[in-house]
């Protein structure tokens, strides 16, 4: 009887098919993708896990691994899993960090891996925001305008009308002077740090590069004095000496400890006042961007970057059309105040029904902000070496090593022998 | 005949036997030191002729990376920066032999103190550095205290003023690091018989003589130890920077190991900063064999 062949056949046979059954010998997925997100733990642990089921339930040959990694990190994280050749398939960035990557060749270009109807899903201008020498290096996910929040008991302490706070970049100025004339206390911390008065310039309507982009421009007449406008303001000790070196940050803290009457950001900040500072939050009241003579407001976008190392780069960027799609970032959008970079999802009435708190005011004013706003990050090549001596620039024309006229010179004279 | 040689043989066998076994026990230590050290060092002393942003593959540049450093600007803010950052040994390490000389005296208390002076060291620099950007604030403890006592008339900007934030930032590390080395000023002050001082007292030295005279000369190996870490940790800073002031304000507390970690994990230049940590290798070696000439003779026995 052992050595029959039948019965042996039969065996094996009734072996195999109890094995298919069991799902021990089901196929084994095809792709694994590795998905890197910025800071989305713990609070939005479900809504990605969730994601990821409905992915892998409609794809069951493609597998997804999530890692959320800290913002600090990101930049450090990514570049050592490139260098050791581990490189994640889908990883969220922000503009600088999808810029810097792209430029060091580093990135799958979305204009060609993307089919034209999938991109015009997008708004355009938010499409365009990670462009790099023609090409687009990220899917953009979600995008989030600054809007102004401010303490009403401080304005008050200064005789100003928390019903109407500044709508204009002059105004926001001369409340903010007036506070700190009349309570002591700091009105506001503006965003000069670092390359963010690059965003001051264009805010104004200034340009940074010349119509061919070969050539630095910033350093004409009104270049210098909107930058002399900030070192007066500075000198008069209208806001904290601190505000070069602390920059958002600084801000953020210093709004939460109300320690500053006015604050632009993204709406997102609320829930962190809400959370840690319950009455400055009961304080807090929100208004539109106080805008410059542009009429223009940053929009940060954080996208979903694809590296070229991923050695599954189509199933990468259809998990991460996925992860944008309408219905995906609608979602998203319900737990948090952000904005989606989708034109179908944005026309969601959501967006405009506005509110009791804080948080949906904000929402509602973002979201008339959209139709203005545009990722205003500058983008050259050797950023590094630039923006290094951009920093250098307008330090020395705040601590006075230079003045404004000297110090833009200098800078557009740099700027000019690399471009 | 065959007697004698096994005689010779045996002790041979049994003294290469015991340098076999010492070797195997430095083993671990050496093969980490070989993973985490040695290698490390050659990769990047060879890396630093090479251009390498982490994507491409390595080009051989030979020389080029230390060329552009000559005129590279922000190098020698850097350089600058680090080479005044060694103020602070000579302060640290002053301050750190008087806190030993009071503390093995100190009868009283004795442990809390010690305990005291070493909660700094153990203390992560992250929080160290967050601690004191409270401290340091406008309206933080420090300017309270300067104001109430007079001392100024208004709030002095410590990180925020280019003239006083490296200070400002050295006086941290001067902080941090005092327990570290009192503890080996301590132990460097137990080793030393209490016979000498008290064959001093004997023949009328004061204390002041003393100290000078007796203590300082014996105290000499570990004052060369301490120094010399302490003058390879100035060269190294970087937490306090990058907590503190981020390089800032205009570049007055860029330091040389902040620039090599702006150059490899910001630009991407990893050969250039290579090239950086190979100077700042070259300098910190040669100011070690300064420290060991100048300091090598002296304690209880030569070496």
């Amino acid at each position: 009887m052992q050595n029959n062949p039948t019965i042996r056949r039969s065996l094996a046979a009734l072996c195999l098919a109890l094995l298919s059954t069991s799902g021990v010998a089901a196929a084994a997925p095809q792709a694994r993708i590795e998905f890197w997100t910025i800071s989305l733990q713990p609070f939005f642990t479900s809504y990605i896990q969730s994601l990821i089921a409905q992915y892998e339930r409609a794809h069951p040959a493609v597998t997804i691994r999530w890692i959320d990694v800290p913002a600090q990190a990101i930049d450090q994280k990514l570049l050592a899993a490139v260098a050791g050749g581990v490189a994640p398939d889908v990883v969220n960035l922000n503009t600088e960090g999808t810029v810097r990557m792209a430029q060091a060749h580093a990135l799958v270009d979305m204009d060609a891996a993307v089919p034209a109807t999938a991109r015009a899903r997008y708004f355009p201008n938010i499409w365009s925001s990670a462009r790099y020498l023609g090409s687009v290096y990220g899917i953009p996910w979600y995008v989030v305008p600054n809007i102004l929040a401010y303490n009403q008991t401080v304005f008050r302490r200064a005789g100003l009308d928390p019903a109407h706070p500044p709508a204009s970049d002059d105004a926001f100025i001369q409340a903010a002077t007036a506070i700190k004339e009349r309570t002591r206390i700091y009105g506001f911390m503006p965003n000069v740090d670092g390359i963010r008065f690059l965003r001051v310039f264009q805010e104004d309507g200034l340009p940074i590069l010349s119509p061919d982009r070969r050539r630095a421009v910033f350093n004409g007449p009104d270049h210098v004095r909107l930058l002399a406008r900030y070192v007066a303001l500075f000198k008069r000790d209208a806001f904290p000496a601190d505000t070069l070196q602390r920059g958002y940050l600084g801000a953020t803290e210093r709004y939460a400890a109300g320690q500053l009457a006015m604050l632009t950001t993204g709406p997102q900040f609320l829930l962190r006042v809400r959370s840690d500072s319950p009455d400055v939050y009961k304080d807090t009241r929100v208004a539109a961007y106080p805008l410059g003579r542009a009429r223009v407001l940053d929009l940060p976008t954080m996208a979903l970057a694809v590296p070229l190392q991923s050695r599954h780069r189509a199933e990468a960027v259809e998990f991460a059309l996925f992860v944008t799609n309408d219905t995906n970032q609608l979602a998203f959008c319900h737990l948090v105040v952000i904005f989606p970079s989708t034109l179908a999802a944005a026309r969601d009435s959501y967006f405009t029904r506005g509110g009791a708190t804080p948080e949906e005011q904000a929402r509602a004013i973002a979201a008339g902000e959209l139709g203005i706003a545009r990722d205003l990050t500058v983008v050259v090549p050797h950023s590094d070496e630039l923006f290094r001596v951009f920093r250098e620039t307008i330090e020395s024309a705040f601590f006075g090593r230079m003045t404004p006229q000297q110090a833009l010179d200098w800078a557009v004279k740099e700027w000019n022998a690399k471009l | 005949m065959e007697r004698q040689t096994l005689a010779r043989s045996l002790p041979a066998a049994r003294t290469g036997r015991r340098i076999l076994t010492a070797y195997l026990f430095l083993l671990p230590a050496l093969l980490l030191l070989g993973v985490f050290t040695f290698y490390p060092v050659t990769f990047g002393t060879a890396l630093s002729l090479f251009e390498y942003d982490v994507i491409t593959p390595p080009r051989f540049v030979g020389l080029a990376n230390f060329r552009a450093l000559w005129t590279d600007r922000y190098f020698w803010i850097a350089l600058e920066n680090s080479i005044k950052y060694l103020a602070v040994v000579p302060v640290l390490q002053g301050c750190a032999i008087v806190l030993a000389i009071w503390v093995h005296r100190s009868t009283r208390g004795l442990g809390w103190l010690r305990a005291a002076y070493y909660l700094p060291v153990v203390t992560s620099i992250v929080v160290v550095g967050i601690l004191w950007r409270w401290l340091y604030d406008d309206a933080g403890l420090v300017n309270f205290i300067l104001l109430r006592l007079g001392v100024v008339g208004a709030p002095v900007h410590w990180l925020a003023s280019p003239g006083i934030a490296l200070y400002a930032v050295m006086f941290v590390t001067l902080w941090k690091g005092l327990g570290y080395y009192m503890v080996i000023y301590l132990a460097g002050l137990e080793a030393i018989p209490p016979g000498y001082a008290e064959a001093a007292a004997i023949d009328g030295a004061t204390a002041v003589q003393q100290l000078r005279h007796v203590t300082l000369p014996l105290l000499r190996p570990s004052i060369l130890l301490a120094t010399t870490l302490s003058a390879i940790s100035a060269l190294r800073v970087f937490e306090e920077v990058y907590v503190m002031t981020s390089g800032g304000p205009v570049y007055s507390t860029y330091t040389m190991f902040y620039y090599m970690f702006d150059q490899a994990f910001g630009a991407l230049h990893l050969g250039y900063a290579a090239a950086l940590g190979v100077v700042l290798a070259a300098v910190t070696i040669g100011l070690s064999v300064a420290g060991f000439r100048l300091l090598r003779e002296g304690g209880l026995s030569y070496y």
